[in-house]
């Protein structure tokens, strides 16, 4: 037993728990908070896995920008307590199981695999996961993605402030 | 630091799209100065000229060899440059028909028109795409437009509802796509659609559920976007709470953009699988989109609505061209050769090239077909019955014949166009679909689709029989004509009549267009 | 070391889980954090793999679908206001009385 394993299972153990919760929680409030709490404990997973920058992000982006506008949204709206718990229609019932169905697959399929991490040489060690690398490859060799994520970002304010508007 | 060394011809086939989001930046620069009474009437100009000029540039690059673009994230080749073609022809159609739409509800507004045609540029860009996190990217430009374009009027529940359900359903769908992407970027190392042969087949001997989880994921995924049964539980809603102008660019452009990424994505990862493991996925799902498309359409009165279903039977047919891309003799891999070296296939060889020439003549048809429908619906409704839902019923087409003979001869040949009836460009494209696929061997499968586009028929007739044989209903308000929804009728009118009685020079320039780079 | 396989299934188990919530939940704003456990789950298979392949793509990806997901989210709460607007709840169940 290595600090690593016990940092995993605290993580992935907490990671699960906050992620059930926002599946369960009756409030969407409390469903909110338990993903922030997601969030963050990824971003510990995500250290873990040397990959400091998008862990970074992960705190910055997601839990600090993206839950804001969730929260944003549900105290304008007023949802405090939506104790409505929905019919159990044969959709439900289907999608709930194939959800279940599509676990079972994974698990086995991915239990398989018998990966483990690559072993890095000092000189990729001390690039692996960092900003500057990142940066790099964006920059230059995944130009046209970047391009295309410029315009997403365009295309979804326009979106957003069209949808928005009260009057058309 | 090694910068990449990328030349003009690199941003070459970026063209259309750079055209397409000039001139949606321009509208949105320009609407800042507008009144709110202003006169808006250049808009949808603009967009058209914009939708014409790609339109053109991309037949220009049909001609120029295929080739890799950014260092393999992207491709230009004959394919991506038709399907461009066909996304502006949908864009220049969906924008003719918006100028009456938006002008009955005083809703005429440059954002409109700028999100169609960050739309298409997306459609556009995605059919060149040959990485998946790029394809990924352009799948959702593509589909945050179309979301917000759907919720885009304020009148009633209807369009924000449609909206909701398409968001949350395509936010899913885009989910399972890239969760199939990751797994297949563990199984390979890599996410550039041509780099991934080799290890896709090394995979494959070590630890082939990986591969084949992955590609199941991304299949279920795109099922999602073309709206192939059993992923098809949004159409029928979106398409009709969405603006009639926004269903005719759904229909035709996000359906064509979405099946060329398809076809691209599993002729390369199918490659070096067991052949029969993509054509039972695609054969399934053909059997049941088809099927179920065609019978939930029949007892629809409502028109639009009734659309929405035949589109979901539309992607049936083509999906049975897209099965038929995955036969293969035994111990061959299956391969998709281009124009020039076709003499040299064998008989299986030629049969999957035709399927794919099918698929994209079939694309273009639809596109007219559709489009034309569209703009005929939206001239016919009226914004005050679209609450109760009677704006787009069967009644509202009676007698049309009498009323305005133009406008019921047009709507009679998009119909016998759809239901695949001569001297339609629908007939010949489903010749050709079915063609390929008796010739590659799906003969029970073709025969459903015989049958079940036999069975479409029955409510396509319907609207000819209502517009021709039916009285005008007493109480009948005036149509009014808008020179928009005139000009796109006759446009797709003149191309569903020419395009099907010429077909011999449209395959021949098509089996040009059926080149697609690293095949 | 950890092995990669318990990232994996880890991510396997948080993905399925927003699925789950998907399609069960009635809340729009709660089924729209379910997507969004999705995405997570989807980045954390591509950095994991990434350690696995000991290769940048993984990181360059989940960076991409990070901005994705802000255009989503803006785009979908912008969505929300308008259904809440025309309608006066977000219950899925509501919304979908679109007759079938």
């Amino acid at each position: 037993m290595n600090t690593e394993f016990v940092l995993f299972g605290v993580f992935a153990v907490m990671t699960l728990v906050s992620a059930g919760l926002v599946i369960t929680a009756r409030s969407p409030i409390n469903s909110a908070m338990a993903l922030v709490s997601t969030f963050f404990f990824l971003a510990g997973i995500y250290v873990l896995l040397w990959a400091h920058t998008v862990a970074v992000m992960q705190v910055l982006v997601y839990a600090g920008a993206i839950m804001v506008l969730f929260l944003f949204v549900i105290m304008l709206l007023n949802l405090g307590d939506a104790a409505h718990r929905g019919r159990p229609t044969v959709t439900r019932i289907l999608g709930g199981a194939s959800a279940f169905g599509l676990l079972a697959v994974l698990a086995v399929t991915l239990g398989r695999t018998n990966a483990m991490p690559a072993n890095l040489g000092p000189q990729e060690q001390a690039t692996f996961g960092t900003m500057a690398a990142i940066g790099q490859s964006i920059f230059t060799a995944w130009l046209l993605p970047f391009e295309a994520v410029s315009l997403l970002l365009l295309v979804a304010m326009v979106g957003a402030v069209v949808v928005a508007k009260s009057r058309i | 630091m090694n910068l990449p060394n990328l030349t003009l011809a690199d941003f070459l086939p970026l063209l259309p799209a750079i055209i397409m989001v000039v001139a949606a930046s321009i509208l949105l620069l320009s609407e800042v100065f507008l009144s709110a009474t202003a006169s808006r009437g250049y808009q949808a100009v603009l967009t058209v000229a914009a939708a014409a000029a790609s339109g053109a540039v991309a037949v220009g690059l049909m001609f120029e060899p295929p080739q890799e673009v950014f260092l393999g994230f992207g491709v230009l080749d004959p394919f991506s440059s038709f399907l461009t073609l066909v996304v502006s022809v949908g864009l220049g159609l969906a924008a003719l028909s918006a100028v009456g739409f938006l002008r009955k509800r005083g809703a005429e507004r440059g954002e409109f028109y700028a999100l169609m045609l960050f739309a298409s540029a997306g459609m556009s860009l995605l059919a060149m795409s040959t990485e998946f996190i790029t394809i990924f990217v352009n799948i959702e430009v593509l589909s945050i437009a179309t979301y917000a374009l759907t919720a885009y009027l304020r009148r009633g529940t209807r369009p924000s509802e449609a909206g909701f359900k398409y968001f949350i359903l395509g936010a899913f769908s885009s989910a399972i796509l890239l969760y199939g992407t990751a797994l297949l970027y563990g199984a390979t190392g890599t996410t550039k659609l041509n780099d991934m042969v080799i290890p896709l087949q090394q995979a494959l001997n070590g630890n082939p559920a990986l591969v084949y989880v992955g590609a199941v994921l991304i299949a279920a995924g795109f099922a999602f976007k073309v709206a192939a049964v059993p992923f098809h539980m949004w159409t029928p809603d979106v398409y009709e709470g969405a603006p009639t102008p926004v269903t005719a660019l759904m229909s035709a452009g996000v359906k064509a953009a979405a099946f060329a990424s398809l076809v691209r994505v599993f002729l390369t990862v199918g490659k070096g699988m067991d052949p029969k493991l993509p054509l039972m996925l695609f054969a399934t799902l053909a059997l049941l989109t088809m099927v179920a498309g065609n019978l939930m359409a029949i007892p629809q009165r409502n028109v639009k609505r009734m659309l929405a279903y035949s589109s979901i039977a539309h992607a049936g047919y083509l999906l049975l061209g897209v099965a038929a891309l995955f036969v293969a003799a035994p111990g061959e891999s299956f391969r998709v050769l281009a124009a020039s070296s076709l003499s040299g296939g064998t008989p299986l060889d030629v049969a999957r090239s035709d399927a794919l020439r099918g698929i994209l003549y079939y694309l273009l048809a639809y596109t007219f077909s559709a489009a034309g429908a569209f703009a005929m619906v939206s001239a016919l409704e009226r914004r005050e019955d679209e609450e109760k839902g009677t704006a787009w019923d069967l009644e509202r087409f009676a007698g049309l014949a009498q009323r305005r003979p133009g406008y019921a001869f047009a709507m009679a040949a998009f119909m016998l166009s759809l239901g695949g009836i001569p001297p339609t460009v629908g007939f010949m494209s489903k010749l050709l679909i079915f063609q390929a696929a008796i010739d590659v061997g799906l003969v029970g499968l073709t025969i459903v689709a015989v049958l079940s586009s036999a069975a479409g028929a029955y409510y396509y007739l319907r609207v000819v029989v209502y517009m021709f044989m039916h009285p005008v209903p007493e109480g009948a308000q005036p149509l009014e004509r808008n020179w928009g929804t005139e000009a796109a009728l006759v446009i797709s009118t003149v191309a569903v009549v020419l395009l099907g009685i010429l077909p011999g020079h449209v395959t021949d320039w098509l089996a040009q267009a059926g080149t697609l780079f690293g095949q | 070391m950890v092995p990669i396989t318990y990232y994996l299934l880890l991510a396997a188990a948080l993905f399925c889980m927003g699925m789950f919530g998907v399609l069960v939940r009635t809340n729009a704003l709660v089924v729209f954090m379910c997507v969004e456990l999705m995405l997570n789950a989807v980045n954390l298979t591509f950095l994991a793999f990434a350690r696995m392949h000991g290769d940048g793509i993984g990181h360059v990806s989940a960076f991409f679908v990070i901005a994705v997901a802000a255009a989503e989210a803006a785009i979908g709460l912008a969505i929300v206001i308008a259904v809440f607007r025309s309608r006066g709840s977000v219950n899925v169940d509501d919304i979908r009385t679109m007759k079938h």
